[in-house]
């Protein structure tokens, strides 16, 4: 019966198994266009002249130029900097987080979690508004000690750090949250019984097991630092490598400067790849995860440990939220200039960015859900493929998909505007003029939350599960939609939804990319600071950080507080 | 160096783990805790090695008293059942660590690692990870990490549960032979009761938190102390009853099967108890003071033996193994028969 059903419809089988085939095609044809392409011709522009010829030439007078040199040492600097600052930060607060009990622990735990969603742009904003020479604190200094000139905690390579630093510590301290849930209590029983105690256990045994982890953290600290150029350039520092970059590229009109920029971009994606290849070789000798069911129980602390803890943990939140106060403030506040804090209050500037040009949000919005569904589309079948076939090519997408995560959206919008600025066939414009450019260069930037989201949540459904199904006769997609899909929605949902927030907040390839009509919040921010109306940068600045909350608490609700997978 | 527990006893929350054990453990002795899961054995091995704090009672190495002190200060060696290898450390960084905190020469370190995997056989192996080595050498790197230091006491936590059935045997012997030679006290914590049986010089069954009986292998089989021991060591046939009276060293048993002729115990006559015989000491068709008819049921061959389900009168199942398979023909189920069991095979035990 069955036999004769599959004879009598040869045509469909072709088909059945043809159309697999071709998603893959198509996932691969998406990806090099719209990844390889770019980055292939950056590479290749950096290395030729104007007529095509190959050549160092553009890497001597790279080399050869003073000023980049001053710029690439001080963008090495901050970013080894910022991982050392990030660091000590991260590994205090995860090993308070996870190995002490203290009153009000479980409210640190969430709080860690949300500058890493946050806005980058906002958290830069918002310090020059507390922290900046006519800031807050600089005027009450005045006001109670008579301090003749403010105090410069911001402005200048320092202030970047400053920044960067407490934007970015929850990189490790997830990652690092995440590596000691996952050592075995007895490997440090077993230090215990031959006699290795307090700060010799934690350094030669308990820190280096969490290496893995840290490291991934770690070097996304350092990629994000060395090609972050709206903080500097908010904060007037112009001698690094990515404002350069930025600078060299939108000016439009010197070639050379426009070829130095390609060149710095390409810099940053050899970095990157080199950083990135070199992590994952370090990883992959050393993966210590041990499927532990027990945890090493948490050890309370006593009244004066505790009340050290709830001072540090207080402290380095309150400078993490100060970006937040200072922008909340600005966003209503009406003449705050040499006060401490505004004098009148209004709602003029969420009514001019909300209603008078609703521009920014409507894009915004937009431009991300058009990315997540991409990313889902694309996303979902690529996780798919990597948990659950060999099929050739496998260990590239997961390669490419990595990748991803580590190439700066710095160069992915200097790629861009390089490689698709040539004419469509048929529709005689280039890609560059159509707004979809957008939601695409969004959905690459962001398709490894997706992927790792679902991915991670395919691993957790045995491969039996979806056997047993066949064997009870669930085909193919049946069997997909009745048994895995039921099991992995969570996951693929709160990877698109961190697709999504971090697609709202993303700054540096849209402000490439962007064209007069199509400015996003982010955008907006920027060119509003840029142009002195900061009041309407930090009203839109709350409006991303009140759907960044919103998502935490929501990715929170569906996910737990288990984050950490998203940035290893 | 002896152990002596005294009314040991450990709470979690609201379940007593380890309920006022009193134990004392001989120098050079090989004891085995055994129970099922949950029945608080590893917590007593925590206790003795200091991972965990005794509630009440105390705990003695030799003349001193250890309860109280942390792990270090006890001068133990712990196989963790998992082996608790440190992954990111050579077979070299793992056995020489403790050595290296204790500020060792260099040339002592290298002379008591060398001795310590010439011990477990695994010279050679000192750049290995972890990672690189088979269950059962990762196992043997366990124990010369715990020995390197020359405790007083090895403890050893469900050792052989994560190697395979045929390896388990092997490194069981190799266990054993190791902790003569070094004459080192031995506490030994498993679940399986054959592995118990062949390597302990004595064993101590628990069940929620209690220690049931404390016996040498041969006791404990032979004179299980109730019915729980009686059960969980090896397999028994179970037979409610009601004591008549005694006869010398016998029993008069009162039982749905009729009247049982069984070793005399302590229980009075006109008490309840449970008759308690193996399979191996019940016969078809036989000799033996006690017989009951019976229809085969069930026949599973085991090779070495074969056992069947006996369905007596009674509508009680009775097992009975026949030991020379080879000779027997197998008979069919349904097929009437009669059982036979000696007196002296018989138990009289409480029931629980």
């Amino acid at each position: 019966m069955t036999d004769a059903v599959v004879a009598a419809s040869p045509g469909r089988r072709i088909s059945a198994s043809a159309l697999p085939a071709l998603g893959v095609a198509l996932i691969w044809a998406f990806l090099a266009i719209f990844l390889v392409y770019p980055l292939l011709r950056v590479f290749y522009d950096a290395f030729s002249d104007d007529t095509g010829r190959l050549t160092l030439q553009n890497f001597v007078a790279f080399a050869a130029d003073g000023f980049y040199q001053r710029s690439l040492w001080n963008s090495l600097v901050l970013g080894f900097g910022t991982v050392a600052a990030t660091s000590v930060l991260g590994f205090a607060i995860a090993l308070l987080l996870v190995r002490c009990d203290f009153p009000g622990r479980n409210l640190f735990g969430y709080l860690t979690l949300i500058p890493i969603v946050s806005p980058p742009l906002v958290g830069v904003l918002g310090f020059t508004f507390i922290m900046g020479k006519a800031g807050t604190v600089n005027v009450l200094l005045e006001d109670w000690f008579g301090l003749a000139q403010p105090i410069n905690f911001v402005y200048g390579l320092h202030g970047v750090l400053l920044v960067e630093t407490f934007h970015l510590f929850p990189m490790i301290t997830l990652n690092v949250v995440d590596a000691l849930g996952r050592i075995d209590p007895s490997l440090e029983e077993a230090a215990a019984s031959v006699g290795a105690r307090g700060w010799r256990r934690l350094s030669t045994i308990t820190l280096p097991l969490t290496t893995p982890g840290y490291v991934a953290g770690a070097l996304l600290v350092f990629i994000w630092t060395f090609s972050d150029f709206a903080t500097p350039l908010v904060l007037g520092v112009h001698d690094l490598l990515a404002s350069q970059a930025y600078l060299n590229i939108v000016q439009f009109v010197d070639r050379r400067l426009f070829r130095m920029g390609l060149v710095i971009s390409a810099l940053m994606v050899a970095l990157a790849i080199v950083f990135l290849v070199a992590a994952r070789r370090y990883v992959a000798i050393k993966d210590y995860s041990s499927l532990s069911y027990s945890r090493v129980p948490r050890r309370r602390l006593r009244p004066l440990a505790a009340a050290g803890a709830l001072t540090f943990l207080s402290g380095v939140m309150l400078l993490s939220f100060v970006p937040y106060l200072g922008v909340a403030l600005a966003s209503v506040g009406k003449g705050w200039s040499m006060t401490p804090f505004p004098l009148h209050y209004t709602s003029l500037f969420f009514e001019r960015v909300i209603v008078e040009t609703p521009k920014y949000i409507v894009n915004s919005f937009l431009y991300s859900a058009l990315a997540v569904v991409l990313c889902i589309v694309i996303g979902v079948p690529i996780a798919w493929i990597l948990a659950r076939t060999r099929l050739p090519g496998r260990d590239m997408l997961d390669g490419v998909n990595t990748l991803i995560l580590a190439v700066p959206g710095t160069a992915i919008g200097i790629a861009y505007i390089r490689a698709f600025h040539v004419e469509l066939p048929w529709l005689m414009t280039p890609l560059t003029s159509l707004w979809i450019i957008l939601p695409i260069v969004l959905a690459v930037r962001r398709l490894p939350y997706t992927v790792r989201g679902s991915y991670a949540s395919l691993l957790v459904v045995h491969r039996s599960m979806e056997e047993a199904a066949a064997s009870v006769g669930a085909r193919g997609l049946r069997s997909f939609g009745d048994v895995t899909l039921p099991l992995i929605w969570r996951g693929v949902l709160v990877g698109s939804l961190f697709s999504f927030v971090t697609s709202l907040q993303e700054a540096s390839a849209v402000l490439f990319l962007s064209l007069g009509g199509w400015e996003t919040i982010p955008v907006g921010i920027f060119s509003f600071y840029i142009a002195g109306s900061a009041n309407e940068a930090a009203a839109l600045g709350v409006i991303l950080i009140a759907v960044a909350v919103a998502s935490v608490l929501a990715i929170n609700r569906i996910a737990g507080t288990r984050m950490g997978g998203m940035f290893g | 160096m002896k152990i002596a527990l005294r009314e040991v006893t450990k709470r979690f929350a609201s379940t007593t783990a380890v309920d006022r054990v009193s134990l004392d453990i001989g120098d050079g002795e090989l004891f085995t805790l055994l129970g099922p899961s949950g029945c608080g054995k590893t917590t007593l091995l925590r206790l003795l090695a200091g991972f965990v704090a005794v509630d009440d009672g105390e705990i003695r190495f030799g003349n001193r008293r250890v309860d109280g002190l942390p792990p270090h200060a006890r001068n133990i060696g712990m196989v963790f059942q998992n082996y608790a290898l440190w992954p990111h450390m050579t077979v070299r960084g793992n056995v020489t660590y403790g050595l290296r905190l204790r500020k060792l020469s260099a040339a002592e370190i290298g002379r008591r690692m060398a001795a310590g995997l010439a011990r477990v056989n695994l010279t050679g192996l000192e750049d290995r990870y972890p990672g690189q080595l088979s269950g059962g050498q990762q196992q043997r790197v366990a124990l010369a990490r715990a020995l390197v230091l020359n405790p007083d006491i090895l403890l050893l936590d469900e050792p052989l549960s994560n190697l395979d059935a045929k390896i388990r045997v092997q490194v069981r012997g190799e266990i054993r032979a190791l902790q003569r030679d070094l004459a080192i006290t031995t506490i030994y914590v498993t679940h399986d009761q054959e592995e118990a049986l062949s390597l302990s010089d004595r064993v101590a069954v628990m069940r929620e938190g209690r220690v049931q009986q404390v016996a040498t292998p041969k006791t404990l089989y032979e004179r299980p102390a109730n019915r729980f021991v009686a059960d969980f060591v090896g397999t028994n046939n179970f037979i409610p009853g009601v004591v008549k009276e005694h006869a010398d060293d016998y029993a008069l048993v009162e039982t749905p099967l009729g009247r049982i002729c069984a070793r005399r115990g302590d229980r009075a006559a006109g008490a309840a108890c449970v008759l308690a015989v193996r399979p191996e000491n019940v016969t078809l068709n036989g000799g033996g003071e006690n017989r009951v008819e019976g229809r085969i049921r069930l026949a599973a061959y085991l090779g070495s033996t074969l056992r069947y389900d006996v369905e007596t009168a009674a509508g009680l199942v009775l097992k009975v193994d026949v030991g020379d398979s080879w000779q027997h023909e197998l008979l069919p189920a349904g097929h009437g028969v009669h059982v036979t069991f000696p007196a002296s095979a018989t138990l009289v035990l409480a029931e629980d």
